[in-house]
């Protein structure tokens, strides 16, 4: 490959393409065109300027061809998706074409990129974004899994119990909190494979050496390979199990105190600075809300809030959700008039400072159920209600962007990863898939 | 085959079915199959990569994978075994060249293979969680070729032999060597710690311990200092050349573990050469490489810092409990001095200025200086010696430094206070006299003693400053009020100095001759007249003056005298021949002083401006005293100074000491009313350690003594005993 023969000639299923060794180099080593340029392989091709033969689809090399000279993809009509993405898997270009779909996550730039229906009965429980851009959904029993190219995997279960919490412990690995059935041992935690869906862990909680059963509620992961999960059992196992990752096995409990929640939290959460789980149990699971910060290293409660005693206005504000946030100090929380309330972390038994939009809100509230929900990503903050969501930026938390769809009612969960928002609906079995765009021409 | 079948039916829709052959999955297998044989024999020129490419695409697309990874895990494996065989096969030194270089075809090998079952790679791979192609290679090169019983130890020994070869100097093969523990590391961290560096380092420790043991035998401490520097130096390089970085700290702790560690101690102590010897030779280039090395180990700076403490120790305990050196204490501080810019130099420049070494020197001198109860005195007569005349024409740095070293032995002083008495003392003497050198080096000391000690201990001596002013200011009153009555009578210069601020003498007056009584007349009058409700009192045993003489043919000279012999010598205006009885009579000077002032005038050569009768050198109470006419002196300023004993005599140290003794106890009373009224009840323990630590920037009070305060508080009612309890106390107010 001298400066001279710099250029390239292909016969792309009988279609000829004319390219340069450089724009080839684009596709990097890892990739068929990396290896086709490599020393180790004689190229013996442009002898009398005759061209390289390939036997795959033109219209996909000429796309793909067109990404690796401008970095953008472009799909023309004639071209079906699932052939493209599959002639990229070909020429080991998949990972080009993902980044050059979608740009940066933004949570003011989201355009809705595509709507997937399901075929499962009866409300949804949980969606949870992959870390590569794909997603999984639970519906009952059941977990659906979705590759980044909405393909869908074999789906799961663990025992056929009802399904409460799902997480992506890495692009290959789903776990699964379900309920116990009585009697049986069945339920409790599972991690399946998200590519062929094999069940390869069962977790277990063990006291004094005794192989419990038990009911597992809302998952949580710590970037030291730990998991956390709330664990309700059937005697005095409440509380919060930990396990590693690799070899499944549990390694720490953290029992709940008379008095307080921990054992049917509703939300887990790692706090990487101060290294603490963010505990929240909330209205309507319990009559009260229950939020701490454990320490698992000295097993101590370093920090807590609850709403116990405090005296209740006419009107009525529960907490729903809530979500720490380290760089501000808070816990930041919303009740059932998608109010925001801030509780400061230095001081603990503080109270709630609402910001008060409800007043705006009431009068259209609708009747049918609605589940706040909140999510931080990247210093934005999210909140879903009924059927939109909201995206609040800077110091103060200013509403600035509100995502909606027309159809499918309200959202009961959504979840952020792999540069995507996917937003689960609670009627018609659908979930929504936002995307910012790829960046501007100019 | 299919040809056949293909003429017998002639049916179009066959045709596709003859892509579901059977025999696809077995016959795309031998075509990647032959590809990769090709591949290891070199041949690969004729292959064509898309197709073999699109080959295993295609068998992964159509659900043979499974067929496809477990061929190539044979295939590999076969291929491997052949490559270990000849391995083996190769003779002594060619071995490691033979398995480095299929090895690294292997590599080429492997990345080639890999290039073609990319796809297999990517997909099928990670969704049945087997090993990816990169890995398995790796994998396979150390299970079948690392691990084959011939080649496994073989190697080992052919490593550790190039490496004890380089250490008996040969020159052997680096980028070989490199080589291969860059595939031992390649294929993962256990494979290089396990077949090599285990064995490598206890080789090492064996090497080390033998030839450190030959060392000491036969090199002095420097020497082997300097083998084991670069034996170690040898160790980082080896790492940097040819093993895991990783190994440094390792193979640099066996080094030192076996050359210092079991040895330092031997080393430390070893005779004529050890750390004693090359302190007191300063080698500091030696001094410090053993600080080096010996840093390396656990306990190798407490040794070192242990050793040379006591040391120090001893040599100053030495200094201070010499009758030789006491002999003169400006001598016997500048020795201390020396000895403390020794220990200076030696950490700076060889210990690399270690905090804990100066530590150890500071509680050294500390220790050793206040073995001798006469330091304080002895620095403060050092200081008087400098101020005095030691500093004359020195630059303003220069001085600046003398005083700093000056106050870094004085912080060592426990009793800061009986420092501060003599210090006093010399002061005034040096102040009333006008010999003082440089006002600017006095005013910067006792600002430094200010902040080390704080204001209270130098207001005294401030004063003592002011005093001075004040009284050029009165002269100055005096003169111009008085300057025409006084006319060609006795000039008269006073310095009024306040009573406490001035080391306290013994008043004694002696009789003033009448000349000069009438003009101190007239100050007394001047002065008590400008500053009511005060009263002055002559200090004659500290006053100078100057007399004009006129002896044998009409010789005239000016004669610095003290007041004493300004006396004595004006009797003789009037009498040429007086006794001793005679001039005690007259002028009233306590025996000491008169007989002191008495031999300087007429017993010291080319001073003597009297003649005794018996020329002897002491002065009886029976001899007779004249005037020397004959005297004659090249000088026309002739200065008499007094036969005085710059060191303290015995009873007079004994005084000061029991004035300083004197002087602590209200301090102690003080304290120990500070710290009752605060705490209102304490323990006789914890009021000693409290009051100990309130006083020790001044001075070091025996727990005695601060019983006998206690006691005497009690007395008088500032505090008592608990009745329950004898060892409390409580405070009364």
């Amino acid at each position: 490959m001298g400066i001279q023969n710099d250029i390239v000639k292909f016969n792309v299923g009988g279609r000829i393409f004319q390219t340069t060794a450089t724009t080839l180099a684009n596709a990097g080593r890892d990739s068929f065109f990396g290896a086709l340029f490599d020393d180790n392989w004689d190229l013996q091709q442009p002898i009398n300027g005759r061209e390289f033969f390939i036997d795959r689809n033109p219209d996909c090399f000429a796309v793909l061809l067109d990404l690796l000279r401008t970095g953008d993809l472009y799909i023309p009509s004639n071209v079906p998706e699932r052939l493209l993405y599959k002639e990229a898997m070909f020429y080991g270009l998949i990972g080009h074409v993902r980044s050059a779909k979608r740009g940066p996550f933004d949570g003011n730039r989201l355009k809705l990129s595509k709507s997937v229906t399901g075929r499962a009965p009866g409300d949804g429980t949980a969606i949870r974004a992959g870390p590569d851009g794909g997603c999984c959904v639970a519906h009952g029993s059941m977990v659906h899994v979705f590759d980044w190219m909405l393909e869908e995997h074999p789906p799961l279960n663990l025992d056929y119990q009802r399904v409460n919490d799902i997480g992506w412990v890495n692009a290959e690995s789903v776990l699964i909190s379900a309920c116990e059935r009585l009697g049986r041992g069945d339920g409790g935690m599972g991690l399946f494979s998200s590519y062929t869906g094999d069940l390869r862990y069962k977790f277990n909680v063990v006291h004094d050496n005794q192989i419990k059963s038990y009911t597992a509620g809302a998952l949580c992961f710590s970037p030291d390979y730990k998991i956390f999960a709330s664990c309700k059992g059937r005697s005095n196992e409440y509380g919060i199990g930990v396990w590693d990752q690799f070899t499944g096995k549990q390694i720490d409990f953290f029992y709940e105190t008379p008095g307080w929640s921990l054992g049917e939290a509703d939300k887990l959460q790692w706090l990487n600075g101060t290294t603490c789980l963010l505990v929240a149990t909330l209205f309507p699971r319990k009559d009260n809300c229950y939020i701490s910060l454990l320490d698992f290293r000295q097993k101590s409660t370093v920090w807590s809030w609850s709403d116990i005693g405090a005296p209740l206005t006419v009107d009525e504000k529960r907490v729903r959700d809530a979500i720490a946030m380290e760089d501000c100090n808070s816990v930041c929380v919303v009740n059932e008039y998608e109010d925001l309330g801030f509780i400061d972390l230095r001081i603990s038994a503080g109270s709630v400072r609402w910001s008060s939009r409800s007043r705006l809100m009431k009068g259209k509230m609708p009747d049918e159920p609605c589940y706040p929900k909140l999510a931080l990503h990247n210093g934005q903050l999210f909140s879903s209600m009924n059927d939109s969501i909201s995206v609040f930026c800077g110091p103060d938390w200013v509403l600035t962007s509100r995502l909606r769809r027309s159809y499918g009612g309200s959202i009961c969960d959504f979840s952020i990863g792999g540069d995507r928002l996917f937003a689960l609906h609670s009627e018609d079995n659908v979930f929504d898939i936002w995307e910012t765009p790829p960046t501007p021409v100019i | 085959m299919s040809a056949q079948k293909k003429k017998a039916f002639q049916i179009e829709a066959f045709k596709h079915r003859v892509v579901v052959d059977p025999k696809y999955a077995e016959k795309t297998w031998k075509i990647l199959e032959h590809a990769i044989h090709e591949i290891y024999n070199h041949n690969a020129s004729g292959l064509s990569f898309e197709e073999l490419y699109r080959n295993a695409y295609n068998m992964v697309l159509h659900k043979f994978g499974e067929k496809l990874y477990s061929g190539l895990v044979t295939t590999m494996t076969s291929h491997l075994k052949e490559i270990s065989n000849s391995i083996e096969a190769a003779q002594g030194g060619l071995f490691l060249d033979e398995l480095n270089r299929k090895w690294a075809e292997h590599n080429k090998a492997l990345q080639m293979i890999r290039d073609i079952l990319m796809y297999m790679d990517r997909t099928f791979i990670p969704n049945t969680h087997k090993t990816p192609v990169h890995e398995l290679g790796l994998n396979l090169w150390r299970d079948v070729v690392i691990h084959s019983h011939a080649i496994q130890s073989r190697l080992q020994a052919i490593l550790l032999e190039n490496v004890r070869r380089e250490r008996s100097g040969e020159v052997i093969d680096r980028g070989l060597m490199r080589s291969i523990t860059k595939m031992l590391m390649d294929l993962g961290p256990s494979v290089y710690q396990d077949d090599f560096e285990k064995h490598f380092l206890e080789v090492s420790a064996d090497f080390y311990r033998l030839e450190s043991q030959e060392f000491i035998e036969s090199c002095d401490c420097g020497e082997y200092l300097k083998k084991a520097e670069r034996r170690l130096n040898e160790e980082i390089e080896r790492v940097s050349h040819y093993l895991d970085t990783r190994s440094e700290v390792k193979i640099t702790n066996v080094v030192e573990t076996e050359m210092i560690e079991s040895h330092m101690h031997r080393l430390v102590h070893m005779e004529n050469s050890g750390l004693i010897n090359m302190i007191v030779d300063e080698k500091f280039e030696d001094l410090g490489r053993m600080y080096c090395l010996f840093r390396r180990v656990s306990n190798g700076l407490v040794l070192i810092r242990d050793v040379m403490t006591s040391f120090i120790r001893d040599t100053g305990k030495q200094l201070l409990t010499d009758p030789e050196r006491l002999k003169d204490p400006v001598d016997f501080v500048q020795h201390l001095l020396d000895l403390k810019d020794k220990y200076d130099k030696i950490i700076t420049s060889a210990f690399r200025n270690d905090k804990t070494f100066q530590n150890a020197l500071n509680s050294s001198f500390e220790y050793f200086i206040n073995l001798n109860s006469r330091s304080p005195e002895f620095i403060s007569l050092f200081v008087d010696d400098k101020l005095r005349k030691g500093l004359r024409g020195v630059t303003e740095e220069d001085v600046e430094l003398v005083l700093d070293k000056v106050m870094m032995l004085f912080r060592y002083l426990q009793e800061k206070d009986v420092f501060e008495k003599y210090y006093k003392q010399h002061l005034a003497k040096r102040l009333l006299s006008g010999k003082s050198v440089s006002d600017d080096a006095e005013r910067s000391l006792i600002v430094k003693l200010k902040t080390e000690c704080g204001y209270q201990f130098t207001s005294k001596l401030e004063g003592m400053f002011t005093d001075m002013k004040t009284s050029q200011d009165t002269m100055q009153g005096f003169h111009a009020s008085h300057g025409s009555d006084i006319g060609d009578g006795p000039m008269l210069s006073v310095q009024v100095l306040t009573t406490g601020s001035w080391p306290t003498q013994p008043i004694t007056t002696c009789n003033l001759p009448a000349e000069i009584l009438g003009i101190c007349e007239k100050f007394r009058n001047y002065y008590l007249g400008t500053h009511t409700g005060r009263r002055l009192s002559w200090q004659t045993n500290m006053g100078t003056a100057d007399l004009k003489a006129t002896f044998g043919k009409g010789q005239k000279h000016e004669l610095n005298v003290s007041t004493y012999q300004m006396c004595v010598l004006m009797l003789f205006n009037d009498a040429d021949r007086l006794s001793y009885k005679e001039i005690e009579q007259v002028t009233e000077i306590p025996t000491s002083d008169l007989k002191r002032c008495l031999q300087s005038l007429a017993c010291v050569k080319g001073k003597n401006v009297l003649r005794k009768e018996p020329m002897s050198k002491d002065i009886a109470d029976t001899d007779t005293f004249l005037f020397n006419d004959k005297y004659t002196s090249k000088f026309f300023k002739v200065k008499i100074g007094t036969v005085a004993a710059q060191r303290e005599s015995e009873p007079e140290n004994q005084e000061t000491r029991q004035r300083v003794e004197e002087d602590r106890k209200p301090q102690i009373e003080a304290a120990i009313v500070r710290i009752m009224k605060a705490r209102r009840v304490l323990d006789h323990n914890n009021i000693v350690a409290e009051v100990t630590k309130q006083l020790q920037s001044r001075f070091l009070p025996n727990p005695v003594v601060i019983k006998k305060r206690i006691e005497s508080l009690i007395e008088r009612e500032f505090l008592e005993r608990d009745k329950g309890d004898r060892k409390l106390y409580r405070y009364l107010a």
